[in-house]
């Protein structure tokens, strides 16, 4: 049974009182600032041993994008590459299309998030803040979208869009986006944080006479701008890495996008895994430089220091 | 407020609009024919395909073949759903062993037909002879051809030269017979106490398989009428020769062998670790780039010592035209197909694809001057397809491998790997004819 | 009397608009899940009650794939026990390391964006970078965890555990290599804990509370939502479970690790029996949806700001 965490002065209060200055017939035994410098070596320690786990990965790929040929072929030096092969990078880039693959990404990624953002915030507002028949059992069937696996509808789904005569464009991979397809994982996501809003911030707004439009549009969003951030991260990521949606319903190989086209690396005998590798490197940077970016926005945290007017 | 939805909105259908238009290059009057193969753009054989294909499109002005390359490993999902779909290609590469599937079901032209109609009219056709007859056996249904073959496959018995020569042998020694197998493994094998350091050869390694070993010896899975054959004294003897071959190693240590390669990516023989192994012509292209460092010969898989039969197991593509209904691009479809197999273009392929391919008498001059091609020419006489069964269409690697590799780890013994087998042949079969 | 008509009016006309508005504000999802959805979504319920090759015409046959799943099968139950097994084991599991790596990287140290980023390094590389990490971790004979662990096998005087090549641990062994995406519930929990007011760790601060009790009183109740979406999506996404063991294990040793996804998938691809696969993927979204009935009742024990007075 979990707690309902009130302002704690009554919680504390009914344990023995502890003074928090110490006294001089004690010895003191670490000060605060000694006791925070352990804690936060401690936990450098950690971190730093996990990363190399984390890391290896990266690692090795890495080394593969700079080994030659038969350097692949041989393992002879085990992990690392005898003459770093730098040139891998570029050759990459060359023997693609790389910028129509670059394009066709962002245009994909661009039209995804947008209409991710969109379709997802108003619906999880639906479900999180208002009241209307069937809304439970419509949630139910939101989450039950995510339990059919999609090789079964794949079929289906294609043909769908040779009937309307979506193939040999990029609809079917963007149009859905802004009707929440695949979008019931943050939809659910958006639910949770918009249900987190503190109830005296929408009821003052609604006090003020705001429907509910206003309610979601400056005050919902605005508070939840972490989880809206997580989900533009998160839906780049899917979108940007994805190659399975590009190989079936882009028919045009003009709109390929780079995690697609950079497959063409891999053959059946021999794979250029150092150039697949060294393409799969490049296709990385973005999703983890935005990360980054993302990731500054979850120490800022918000402060409700009264209630806004 | 509302300015920014309205100019967001507006932009939204300006992006919709570009995103739906496609643009493509003018062809005039020509017909357009589409033509799916393995070679995406990044691959080595891209832009050899694509000479080959714009060298077809100018020699005549019929027709104009457009062609998308798929890496292969991707390749499956994106074909298949296409014909499921009934928007199949024009002409597509696929694999020969299942031309059974999509032939029954309607879903390809009759090419024997085209040939008839071709004789007929006096024109130049595709020659049969030319191919290999088991290739022409897998892909005809009901008499008739419902694919051309495109590649050849074949198995061989590679062996490292210098590992050879390491343990005191030579090329002389390469073995004929499964006893000389053993022998001349176990005498390449270096083990430092429980690490394998270099294997002499294992069965179950490679592309050997036990269907390959059961061909050797006049046996099969199947009879012609599907019933499984599995459970004859003979058949027993030969899944534990495979299982016994390095029994004196820890199932850890085989597995640490086969693991520590695969970590780097690495394929065994090619890494210098494997003495002997049976592949496919394949791993010669794999082992091109390594030049002269490594030293190999490919000799005919050796045979059981008593009764055996020259056989080993072939495989490859097929090319096919997919029906659409329109006659218009089945003509273009077929003429594309037939420049596909001239004699020149056949040679040209191998070379850009690294594939041995399906014309025979191209292949064979193709091949002459180097020892190894002639070698995998030879083979191809005795390579044999796998059989399309209906109700098991993998028999040969799901279903039977998740037994044959409980064999393996010692959970069962060979007869119960053969029983279970069996037993899950038989469920199939039920659950197949109940449904067809 | 007047004016408390009055007020019932315009509070059932404040229902009525809050009805429309719910339908309204999810209506890009409905719309969606009309047009995309329905359409892909009934033709694989159809198609489970066919004979279906994918290259023919499917032949209506009633029930009998099921019949033949139910009664005729032997991978069926077991594939079934083996993914429930996977639910029971990897929920709870990714709940408590999600949450650890949470709190770890929540903390205020110098470089924390560049741990927080080599954390969520695996859910951006490859999956075939991310299995050769597992091959370097897992392997029973070279493996780094196996070497880590030697002394402890010395001292038990036991045999080094054969993870993944072990029929009895190698589920368990998948599971914990799929913690190495734990990142991705990671970024969730670290957006809730932004959300949490300042106000009352400071105010439980001046209350004498130490890091370990703000963290139960505050931190955890308040991050329930977000604990409750990975819950639930944890048991959703377990129920797929597929690539992990195609990549590892090949479903085995003894078909250990051949889930019902990974069944399916092969009944499609491998058999050419997409009646069969359709009906498997009926089969699972029933399973799973009974599961995440029963696991959403446990909704009355999530703590939403939004719903507290």
């Amino acid at each position: 049974m979990m707690q309902r965490a009130k302002p704690l002065g009554e919680n504390i209060a009914e344990e023995p009182p502890r003074k928090a200055i110490i006294t001089e017939d004690k010895a003191p035994k670490l000060t605060m600032r000694q006791r925070r410098r352990i804690k936060n070596s401690i936990i450098h320690l950690v971190l730093i041993f996990l990363s190399f786990i984390f890391i290896f990965p990266f690692l090795w790929m890495l080394f593969t994008a700079l080994k030659t040929p038969a350097e692949l072929l041989r393992g002879v030096e085990k992990f690392f590459p005898e003459n770093p092969q730098w040139t891998n990078f570029r050759t990459a880039v060359t023997a693609v299309p790389f910028m129509m693959y670059l394009k066709n990404s962002l245009i994909l990624v661009g039209f995804g998030v947008a209409g991710t953002l969109f379709s997802a915030t108003l619906s999880a507002y639906a479900f999180a803040k208002l009241r209307w028949p069937g809304r439970d059992t419509l949630f139910v069937i939101m989450l039950a979208t995510m339990m059919i696996p999609p090789q079964v509808i794949l079929i289906p789904s294609y043909i769908l869009y040779a009937q309307i005569g979506w193939l040999g464009t990029r609809l079917p991979l963007i149009v859905p986006y802004f009707f929440g397809g695949g979008a019931a994982f943050y939809i659910f996501l958006l639910r949770q944080f918009f249900k987190g809003i503190p109830k005296e911030l929408t009821e003052s707004a609604i006090v003020d006479g705001a429907g509910h439009g206003k309610i979601f549009f400056y005050i919902m969003l605005p508070l939840t701008k972490p989880a809206l951030i997580t989900v533009a991260l998160i839906t780049f990521m899917f979108i940007w890495n994805d190659y399975f949606g590009p190989l079936i319903f882009l028919s045009n190989p003009d709109h390929w996008t780079l995690a697609l086209g950079l497959r063409g690396f891999q053959t059946q005998f021999s794979g250029r895994f150092d150039l697949m590798m060294a393409a799969a490197i490049l296709v990385m940077m973005p999703t983890i430089i935005l990360f980054f970016i993302a990731q500054k926005y979850f120490i800022e945290g918000i402060t409700f220091t009264g209630i806004k007017g | 407020m509302m300015k920014k939805l309205i100019l967001l909105s507006l932009l939204l259908v300006a992006g919709f609009t570009l995103a739906a238009c496609g643009e493509k290059e003018d062809i005039g009057d020509r017909t357009e024919i589409n033509f799916w193969n393995i070679s995406p753009v990044g691959s080595e054989s891209y832009s050899g395909m694509r000479r080959i294909i714009r060298d077809f499109n100018e020699s005549q002005d019929a027709y104009f073949v457009r062609s998308t390359g798929i890496n292969f490993w991707d390749y499956w999902d994106r074909v298949n759903v296409a014909i499921a779909s009934g928007n199949a290609p024009d002409v597509a590469l696929h694999t020969i062993d299942n031309v059974v599937l999509r032939a029954s079901n309607g879903a390809l032209y009759n090419i024997t037909e085209l040939i008839e109609a071709d004789i007929a009219a006096g024109r130049e056709t595709i020659a049969v002879e030319n191919y290999l007859e088991n290739q022409l056996d897998v892909a005809a249904y009901d008499g008739n051809l419902y694919a051309l073959p495109f590649s050849a496959t074949t198995r061989v018995l590679y062996y490292n030269l210098d590992l050879f020569e390491e343990a005191g042998l030579s090329e002389t020694d390469v073995p004929t017979t499964w006893s000389e197998l053993h022998t001349v493994a176990k005498q390449l094998d270096d083990v430092s106490g429980n690490t394998i350091n270099v294997l002499g050869f294992d069965p179950s390694f490679g592309e050997g398989t036990y269907k390959q070993f059961l061909w050797q010896s006049g046996l099969d899975y199947f009879d012609e009428d599907f019933n499984v054959t599995l459970d004859t004294p003979e058949h027993l003897e030969i899944l534990e020769w495979m299982y016994d071959f390095n029994s004196e190693y820890s199932r850890s240590a085989l597995d640490a062998f086969g693991e520590a390669n695969e970590m780097l990516g690495i394929n065994p023989f090619a890494a210098g670790n494997l003495g002997m192994m049976i592949a496919s012509d394949g791993l010669y292209e794999t082992l091109r780039p390594l030049g002269d460092s490594m030293r190999y010969g490919v000799a005919p898989i050796p045979l059981p010592d008593e009764n055996g039969v020259r056989v080993n197991w072939g495989s490859g593509f097929s090319i096919e035209m997919y029906d659409n209904g329109d006659e218009a691009r089945k003509q273009g479809a077929w003429e594309f197909m037939k420049y596909l197999m001239t004699y020149e273009v056949q040679q040209d392929m191998a070379e850009v694809l690294g594939w041995l391919m399906s014309s025979i008498p191209a292949m064979t001059d193709y091949a002459e001057g180097n020892p190894i091609l002639e070698a995998f020419i030879e083979e191809l006489n005795y390579a044999v397809d796998k059989v399309y069964v209906p109700y098991a269409p993998n028999w040969h690697a799901v279903d039977w491998d998740q037994y044959f590799e409980e064999g393996l780890r010692g959970a069962m013994t060979a007869e119960e790997v053969l029983q279970a087998a069996i037993s899950n042949y038989i469920q199939k079969r039920e659950n197949y004819e109940a449904a067809n | 009397m007047a004016k408390k008509k009055k007020h019932t009016n315009s509070l059932q006309q404040m229902r009525k608009q809050e009805r429309r508005l719910g339908y309204i504000f999810a209506s890009p999802w409905l719309l969606g899940l009309v047009i995309f959805g329905a359409f892909p979504i009934l033709a694989s319920f159809y198609l489970s009650f066919t004979s279906y090759n994918m290259v023919g015409v499917p032949r209506f046959i009633g029930t009998t794939n099921y019949q033949a799943l139910f009664f005729n099968d032997n991978l069926f139950w077991k594939s079934l026990w083996n993914t429930l097994y996977h639910v029971f084991l990897s929920v709870p599991l990714g709940l408590i390391v999600g949450i650890m790596l949470a709190l770890l990287l929540n903390s205020k140290i110098r470089g924390i964006g560049i741990y927080r980023t080599l954390f969520y390094l695996p859910n951006v590389v490859s999956i075939v970078a991310m299995s050769l990490l597992w091959l370097w971790l897992f392997q029973p004979n070279f493996g780094l965890i196996n070497q880590v662990l030697s002394p402890f096998y010395n001292l038990l005087n036991m045999e080094p555990l054969g993870w993944y090549r072990d029929s009895n641990i190698s589920k368990l062994t998948l599971v914990l290599m799929g913690l190495w995406t734990a990142g991705g519930s990671m970024i969730i929990y670290l957006a809730q804990m932004q959300d949490i007011p300042k106000d009352y760790y400071e105010a439980a601060q001046i209350d004498g509370a130490n890091g370990l009790q703000q963290i139960i009183k505050i931190t955890l109740p308040l991050m329930t939502p977000s604990i409750f979406f990975n819950f639930i999506m944890g048991i959703i996404v377990g129920f797929q479970v597929f690539t992990v063991a195609y990549i590892m294990t090949g479903g085995g040793p003894g078909r250990s690790t051949y889930y019902f996804g990974y069944y399916l998938f092969d009944k499609m691809i491998q058999d050419n029996n997409m009646g069969q696969a359709s009906a498997m993927a009926w089969v699972l979204l029933v399973v799973t949806l009974v599961i995440t009935l029963l696991a959403l009742t446990l909704n009355k024990y999530v703590f939403y700001l939004g719903e507290q007075d």
